[in-house]
């Protein structure tokens, strides 16, 4: 009885040496433990087959001259990359980075594995990122150039992938929306079902586009509403966290006691209410008027309540 | 890939191995095992088996070259296996966000090792920059991290979101570490006498005492993996401590953001179509705030000390928004 982890590592080293596909009668006479010749031999080198697709090794299946027609080999290109000819001190930086860095899964440390880099272990990580399942067929959508559709609020969308993102504890794709004809970001997280990957290169973006300039950085920007400029007042407490976080070269006025009010290029006035509000009664919406007068009437609507169910 | 203990993923490990002796030719067995994370026994095994492995006719000559013993493994592999091999699409993603991350954190030299490392790395894998991670840069985040390298005390000015307060107190900083979006400073702060976890963009000042960390083994780490948050001043109002409120939280479709936005305890439906969302409260602060955003598309079911919150808080903003200017 062979132990089914001979009978693999021998199957890989038999497949990688052969040049040419053969057929799976010579491979199982040179791998010791498969079955005699039938159905049982068949079903047994279709589980190693797919066990060895599910650990990322992909076994060809070609046509071939002879009774069998089909003929199995491992490629090279399939198996190695390139040699990475990293240095001691590049390999070491990689093997902190993953330690460092926390993505749900051990999907870096296999990496490190197939490299040769084995991680010595005792690093605390210092980061923890959310991982996605879509987040890796995205990702080669993005490194092959492959347009993706995915479902997004009920509707399917087809999209030429740019840029992977994550920012703020979200990943977004960023992209040109091929049926909006403009670019779009999408949640990660919202995508509803596996995206679907074209093959690579299908994805075709126009010269003009800019997946910087796509991403725009803050909440109240994240809209497609006439640009207004809004001035909030902040008060003394919260002005440097405020500051900190929307930048110095929005700061519009700087009162004597500590205040400041600063100045927001907005295209979505319900994110910025809300950004607002959640400063609570450290901040105020100065101006202009139109934008004041919707968070009245907002904090008016909230004072009374509820009215009624849905759909009041 | 594959669960733990069934073949493939003893295959994956042994490959692994092998690439790993195939380039360095010896290795202790101790260190074999503790860099694959299991046990010498079972690494011996696998090594065994591995020495019987070859090519056909599997005459010696054709077998790989692994002399075992109790204390080492000497192996001859030639170069083939000792090759890189190719990264499935979540090992690569893997790969290139944990050295992107690293990267985005102030302080990494733009030129340095990792920079090189990960040039050579997506060069093979055909990436060009084409993803990227931001973790974000708050004003006192590098002081901190330096403080908590070199150990030294702080005086910590803090803006609190669940009490609405700034104080100032001393602490021991103990890590720096981001997740879910924001930086989090976790040390003992010796106004509570206990461990606490900051937010660093809530940090107003940072003040060293002069003096070094006096709690290093109070404030030994428990959440090994950084999932775990302990009980704390900034984070409080997601983490249902034993002072926390059960609320229900009617809202409507425009409402309904509230379910991605932070954790919650359950999800339930009503008749009428709304959509009822059970969170923790610790801080009626933050509850306030909250109601505020989700305005007339929300209603507090319980408890019923709580249901006017929003409304009150509306009422006093307000008479902000009324008064002359």
């Amino acid at each position: 009885m062979v132990d089914r982890l001979e009978r693999l590592t021998d199957l890989v080293l038999v497949l990688l040496r052969d040049e040419r596909p053969r057929p799976l009668r010579e491979i199982a006479a040179e791998v010791p433990g498969y079955p005699a010749e039938g159905e049982a031999r068949r079903q047994a080198f279709e589980r190693d087959k797919r066990t060895l697709r599910d650990g990322g090794i992909e076994v060809s299946a070609l046509p071939i001259d002879g009774p069998e027609q089909v003929g199995y080999l491992i490629r090279p290109e399939d198996f190695y990359l390139p040699d990475l000819e990293l240095e001691p001190d590049e390999q070491a930086a990689l093997n902190l980075a993953v330690a460092g860095v926390h993505l749900g899964d051990p999907s870096g440390r296999d990496a490190l594995w197939r490299l040769g880099l084995p991680a010595s272990a005792g690093v605390r990580p210092f980061a923890d990122l959310t991982a996605l399942p879509a987040l890796p067929v995205l990702y080669d959508a993005v490194r092959h150039r492959a347009a993706v559709t995915f479902g997004y609020r009920g509707d399917p969308r087809h999209v030429a992938p740019a840029l992977l993102r994550f920012r703020g504890g979200w990943w977004y794709l960023v992209g040109f929306d091929l049926d909006k004809e403009a670019s779009r970001t999408f949640r990660v997280d919202r995508m509803e079902g596996e995206p679907s990957v074209a093959e690579p290169g299908s994805a075709v973006v126009p010269d003009t586009f800019d997946p910087a300039a796509a991403h725009p950085e803050e909440p109240w920007r994240m809209g497609e509403e006439e640009v207004v400029l809004v001035d909030v007042l902040v008060d003394a407490s919260l002005a440097p966290l405020v500051v900190a976080e929307v930048g110095e070269s929005t700061v519009h006025d700087r009162r004597s006691d500590g205040a400041v009010v600063v100045r927001l290029e907005v295209t979505n006035v319900a994110m910025l209410r809300s950004w607002v509000l959640e400063l609570g009664e450290h901040a105020e919406v100065l101006g202009p008027e139109s934008v004041r007068r919707d968070m009245v009437s907002w904090l008016e609507a909230t004072a009374a309540g509820v009215t009624g169910a849905a759909g009041d | 890939m594959p669960a733990r203990a069934d073949a493939g993923y003893r295959l994956h490990r042994l490959l692994a191995v092998l690439t790993w002796l195939a380039r360095q030719g010896r290795a202790p067995v101790s260190e074999l095992a503790e860099r694959f994370g299991l046990g010498p026994d079972e690494l011996i095994a696998d090594l065994e088996l591995a020495a019987c492995c070859g090519l056909p006719p599997y005459t010696p000559d054709q077998l790989m070259e692994i002399m075992v013993d109790d204390e080492e493994v000497v192996a001859n592999l030639g170069p083939e296996l000792a090759r890189p091999r190719r990264l499935t699409a979540a090992e690569g993603f893997a790969l290139v966000t944990a050295a992107r991350a690293i990267e985005s954190v102030p302080g990494t030299d733009p030129d340095g090792a990792l920079a090189r490392g990960l040039e050579k790395l997506e060069t093979v894998l055909g990436d060009r920059g084409r993803l990227r991670i931001d973790l974000g840069e708050p004003p006192y985040l590098a002081e901190l991290r330096r403080a908590v390298e070199e150990g030294a005390q702080v005086e910590l000015g803090y803006y609190s979101v669940s009490s609405d307060e700034e104080s100032v107190r001393v602490v021991d900083p103990l890590s720096v570490i981001t997740l879910d979006g924001h930086w989090y400073l976790d040390g003992y702060c010796h106004r509570a006498g206990d461990r606490r976890r900051f937010r660093v963009d809530r940090v107003l000042s940072v003040r060293p005492t002069g003096t070094s960390r006096d709690h290093p083994g109070a404030g030994e780490p428990t959440d090994a993996d950084g999932d775990e948050r302990p009980a704390d001043v900034g984070a409080a109002a997601f983490v249902p401590g034993p002072d926390a409120t059960v609320a229900r939280v009617a809202v409507d479709d425009a409402g309904r953001w509230l379910i991605d936005a932070f954790p919650h305890l359950g999800i339930d439906r009503l008749p009428d179509g709304r959509t009822v969302i059970t969170l923790a409260v610790a801080s009626t602060v933050w509850f306030d705030r909250l109601l505020l955003r989700l305005g007339p598309h929300a209603e507090v079911l319980d408890p019923p000390e709580l249901a006017a919150s929003g409304r009150q808080a509306a009422r006093r903003l307000l008479a902000r928004y009324r008064a002359a200017r």
